[in-house]
């Protein structure tokens, strides 16, 4: 087949195939992403016209390449296997998320949650240990005007609380908060030693900062501040290192897939655990801002508040989910 | 068989992208180019996404502060906070969810980051190569900078590309003279693309005279009956003898 007549027989094709892809493109765009469905028949013909394309595409390259045509047919080929292929399962609503997706993406975290749960808690009773054996840590930790409050009575969580509007600190707290999170999650990708760092560091600080409340008898004062947001706020922040080292073991021991295949699998199961938990960083903030400073509020109340979120969570977390949904795992 | 004396594919033009090409398998085993982004495009496409980001935080810091001085500055400072977070975290990732993988810069540079199959990437894969920008911001460069590919670390993870967005102005002939081969029609396809940018009119109509002449000797009847050299010119009596049509 000459040129010309390829030209002349099969152009007509391209462009109507062009013309379909585009109209697809100014519905999807008009009424939202992949909802432009259209109706089955016309999807056949579009699927069939893109085996057409591909096809002459693939003459053109080998027949008649760098030619004007060989250029329009791949620029045709790649627009309409953009357009028309997708490898990634589409969101299935925030129902869909909330009851399946990140229950199953958790229950498949739970031996890295155990795990970061144990480093942490190492790190927790070895930073009481050393504020026992190490008064000096104190100074260290929170600073010599700090100590100098808690030896007159005062914890210094009071200035914190008293002085900033309870507005502004929740803004402060959900986006601190937030950024820990996502920063031990993302952190995981050099093979999990920023996940790691922070569970050691935030174990090591919350044990010595305890051990210096209970050396100036100040530790039920700090108990009575942190139980209502302190139990949900620590269990976010192991998981969201728990998913962070599910990164970093997919690259250290990717098994008998591509490190790169791992990874990208790995990425999206953790990254759903990551989003299940953003949500509670907000009610933590809320509870931190308003309920946890409030001395007029009973300590039952506050414990019984922080005991009953983190229930509240791990029910949302481990709650049964469709079988199917480990599926959502390989397809991101 | 008509020869324009190369014999190598340097008349051949090549794609205008300039960078490096992953081969992907379409549908029946076909195989398709991807029009790889290179390491330069994607930091201008980054560096513009600054700017905007910038500008943003400054429209938005703008904001509270009239928020303050009319309403409350309580409220002014927490909106400010929560504000400033959302666009540094949900910039990139909003932008590319909603408008199918393309950001303020990769739209500037005509850039989209799809799957690593040409496809379009979904709002899983989007999230997760934009909340790794953090780590990207320090090891990002130098893994674009090694890899054919031009993967950053959130690209490997989430298992995208970002390449440049088909086009293909291209000018079809719609007559050949017989024994003209791919090279032949591909050369005069590119002069005639150029033609309208060449600024030496000279040279250029020269060399359009020199491509009529082969078409006269490969097939004069296919200049017969066109006249009018003087009001067309040489490379409007080339396009009317070879019935070119740009799309």
């Amino acid at each position: 087949m000459d040129y010309a007549r390829f030209l002349r027989l099969r152009r007509p094709l391209w462009e109507d195939f062009a013309r379909r892809l585009a109209a697809l493109q100014d519905a999807g765009a008009r009424r939202g992403r992949r909802s432009a469905a259209t109706s089955y028949g016309e999807v056949e013909e579009l699927a069939f016209a893109y085996r057409q394309v591909l096809h002459d595409h693939a003459l053109a390259a080998t027949r008649f390449p760098g030619t004007g045509a060989a250029r329009r047919l791949a620029a045709l080929a790649l627009a309409g296997t953009h357009r028309l292929t997708r490898r990634s399962a589409p969101w299935r609503g925030l129902r869909h998320f909330v009851f399946h997706a990140f229950p199953a993406a958790f229950q498949r975290q739970l031996g890295l949650l155990a795990l970061a749960a144990a480093v942490f808690g190492g790190s927790f009773l070895l930073g009481l240990v050393l504020s026992a054996v190490q008064p000096g840590l104190g100074n260290l930790l929170l600073g010599p005007r700090a100590i100098a409050g808690l030896e007159e009575g005062r914890l210094w969580t009071e200035s914190l609380t008293t002085t900033v509007p309870p507005a502004v600190a929740s803004s402060g707290i959900a986006t601190n908060n937030l950024s820990v999170a996502l920063a031990a999650w993302s952190g995981g990708v050099l093979a999990g030693v920023v996940p790691l760092y922070m569970l050691v560091l935030n174990g090591l600080m919350l044990g010595g900062v305890i051990g210096i409340s209970l050396r100036y008898s100040m530790a039920g004062e700090l108990l009575s501040f942190v139980a209502a947001h302190g139990p949900l706020e620590l269990t976010l922040v192991v998981v969201a290192a728990a998913a962070g080292l599910g990164l970093g073991r997919a690259l250290v021991e990717a098994g008998d897939v591509p490190r790169g295949e791992a990874m990208r699998q790995a990425g999206h199961d953790s990254l759903l655990v990551v989003l299940g938990c953003l949500p509670w960083f907000v009610v933590l903030a809320a509870v931190e801002a308003r309920i946890s400073p409030d001395p007029s509020l009973p300590v039952a109340f506050k414990a019984a508040l922080g005991l009953g979120l983190v229930l509240l969570f791990f029910g949302a977390a481990l709650a049964p989910h469709r079988a199917g949904d480990d599926a959502d795992a390989a397809s991101s | 068989m008509a020869d324009f004396d190369r014999d190598d594919e340097q008349g051949v033009p090549r794609p205008a992208t300039g960078g490096a090409a992953a081969s992907i398998l379409a549908l029946d085993n076909i195989r398709l180019e991807l029009p790889v982004a290179n390491i330069g495009s994607r930091c201008l496409a980054g560096v513009i996404d600054g700017c905007a980001v910038a500008v943003l935080l400054a429209l938005w810091v703008l904001f509270c502060s009239v928020l303050a001085l009319w309403v409350s500055g309580t409220w002014a400072v927490a909106a400010g906070v929560a504000g400033i977070f959302l666009v540094e975290w949900g910039y990139f990732a909003g932008m590319e969810i909603a408008t199918g993988g393309r950001t303020l810069g990769k739209m500037a540079l005509r850039l989209r980051a799809v799957t690593a199959a040409g496809s379009e990437a979904g709002a899983g894969a989007l999230l997760v190569r934009n909340l790794v920008r953090d780590v990207d911001y320090l090891a990002g460069v130098p893994l674009m900078a090694i890899d054919p590919l031009a993967r950053r670390l959130g690209d490997r993870l989430a298992g995208t590309l970002v390449v440049h967005e088909a086009r293909a102005p291209a000018v079809l002939l719609g007559r050949v003279p017989p024994g003209w081969g791919a090279r032949e029609v591909a050369t005069v396809e590119s002069f005639l693309l150029r033609a309208g940018e060449l600024r030496d009119a000279a040279a250029r109509d020269e060399l359009a005279r020199r491509l009529l002449s082969r078409v006269e000797r490969d097939a004069p009847e296919l200049l017969a009956g066109l006249g009018r050299p003087a009001v067309e010119g040489p490379v409007g009596m080339l396009r009317l003898a070879l019935a070119a049509e740009e799309r």
